[in-house]
């Protein structure tokens, strides 16, 4: 089996850090775009997520995930990290003018990880306003009480929707791979 | 006995809502406090599947994606040339030479494809591309520049200001409602039907002497009030009061931190804003210690103040 990327990068090879811009830049800009409130920070945010990738690449271990959910995993500890710090900035937009989500189609996903395919799978068994309450948290960034604001509903149910939907989502993955974990 | 123990090996609920929490948005110092004093080998392993599962949803959710901008693609390039040459590949000489040179072939390339793709196709149907919407601007200006300057990063151009005369009519800023108290906030959870009103007992505390008071208590918001009048007033360097949730849902050992405050001297009647740390399924009773500055994880209820109890 070849390196992955993230291997090689490690190693030292220095056209996969070309391949890696190339090949996960697209991911992190978008990831970076959604969680960010400006376009200048998503900029910034996608910078530092490069680096941090530099940084942790030699942590990936490629028989406990793919290079894509590390990534992301990578991301998204940045771009909460970068909210957490801005939190006193406006909130974000109305639920009503935030960009829809296509959830990948449970026949497809696997194209794009397999963990997205077993996100997908769990997803499908939530209700629609438990998917709601993770689409705006996670793809989103809306903290529970902006989630709560935005929806009216009460704080308590989006706390409880986030807790189900995500352990529903972790039980999917554990499942099929016997709680193996990615440690980045 | 504890309700709702979580088998061996297992996070309880107050950790796991902790851990969705961080995940999801992050914590407040006071919650990392409080996940701190937490088994830390449960919280890592439990904290990794959950960052996981964020970043599986996040991937289902992001099929697709865009376009790395090409000026933004250069940076990052750059960036990681000067990274490893820096860093950890410092002790090759050799590779470094290589790696940056390529590397500062990305840059060219980039730049190619910068000339190729000028700008980002905005979705009008999206209000979060409005948001964005000035950046296929922006990034066509970017490569203007880029094309002139190179790589330095610049601003956009300012818009031309439009010149106009004074004008006589002297128009008042708008007045802004003045926020509400937290004695008519307290009033207007009061007004709820489903808020819960719990009166307040003195201890036998010395500091609690002729305590009276209530709380008021919204299960659905999360959001309550404590008020009173009687507590001792407080020195903040020496001490402060703090408030506890006791969840019935939750090990009573563990009550859930509503915050600090203080008790001015001459108070009177004072009302005080609860900030829950942590959801709190079914309110049982609710306190007031004596604690250090800035409050404690765990208290040791040495000098417990205040006690209501929902029945």
């Amino acid at each position: 089996m070849s390196p992955s990327v993230l291997q090689r990068i490690a190693s030292g090879d220095s056209a996969a850090v070309r391949e890696c811009i190339d090949q996960y830049g697209p991911l992190v800009w978008s990831i970076a775009r959604r969680l960010s409130r400006t376009p200048a920070d998503a900029e910034d945010a996608t910078q530092e997520i490069f680096l941090d990738i530099w940084r942790s690449a030699a942590r990936f271990d490629a028989s406990q995930g793919s290079d894509k959910v590390f990534i992301a995993m990578i991301a998204r500890r940045r771009l909460i990290d970068r909210l957490r710090k801005t939190s006193a900035e406006p909130p974000m937009d109305p639920v009503e003018a935030l960009e829809t989500v296509a959830w990948a189609d449970p026949g497809t996903a696997s194209e794009t990880s397999i963990e997205a395919e077993q996100a997908t799978r769990a997803l499908a068994e939530l209700r629609p306003e438990q998917r709601q309450v993770l689409e705006l948290g996670l793809l989103h960034g809306l903290s529970q009480t902006e989630i709560a604001a935005q929806l009216s509903m009460p704080l308590g149910t989006v706390k409880s929707f986030m807790r189900r939907g995500l352990i529903k989502v972790r039980e999917f993955m554990n499942v099929d791979a016997e709680g193996v974990s990615v440690r980045v | 006995m504890p309700s709702d123990t979580p088998p061996k090996g297992q996070p309880d609920e107050a950790m796991v809502d902790l851990l969705v929490k961080q995940v999801t948005e992050g914590l407040s110092p006071a919650e990392q406090r409080a996940l701190d004093v937490m088994d830390s080998e449960i919280a890592s392993a439990y904290l990794r599947d959950l960052e996981r599962a964020a970043a599986a949803v996040t991937l289902a959710g992001s099929s697709g994606g865009e376009p790395l901008p090409a000026a933004l693609s250069a940076r990052i390039a750059q960036q990681a040339a000067e990274h490893f040459a820096t860093a950890e590949h410092s002790a090759r000489p050799n590779t470094v030479t290589n790696n940056v040179a390529d590397l500062t072939d990305a840059r060219t390339a980039a730049a190619e494809k910068a000339r190729a793709q000028p700008s980002l196709a905005p979705s009008a149907a999206s209000a979060r591309a409005v948001r964005f919407g000035g950046y296929g601007w922006l990034a066509a200006a970017a490569c203007l520049v880029l094309a002139i300057f190179g790589w330095e990063r610049s601003p956009p151009p300012l818009p031309p200001v439009a010149v106009v005369a004074p004008s006589p009519v002297v128009v008042a800023p708008p007045v802004q409602p003045a926020p509400p108290t937290a004695a008519e906030e307290r009033a207007a959870l009061l007004a709820k039907t489903d808020s819960l009103k719990i009166p307040l007992g003195a201890t036998k505390d010395p500091a609690a002497a002729g305590v009276t008071g209530d709380v008021v208590w919204d299960p659905a918001t999360q959001r309550g009030f404590l008020h009173f009048a009687g507590l001792a007033p407080n020195d903040p360097a020496v001490h402060q009061y703090q408030i506890w949730i006791f969840d019935a849902g939750r090990d009573k050992r563990y009550p859930v931190d509503g915050g600090v405050f203080d008790v001015p001297a001459n108070a009177g009647e004072v009302v005080i804003p609860i900030r829950a740390s942590l959801m709190v399924r079914k309110p049982a009773a609710f306190a007031v210690t004596v604690e250090k500055p800035g409050g404690v994880v765990v208290s040791g209820r040495e000098h417990v103040v205040a006690l209501g109890a929902t029945s």
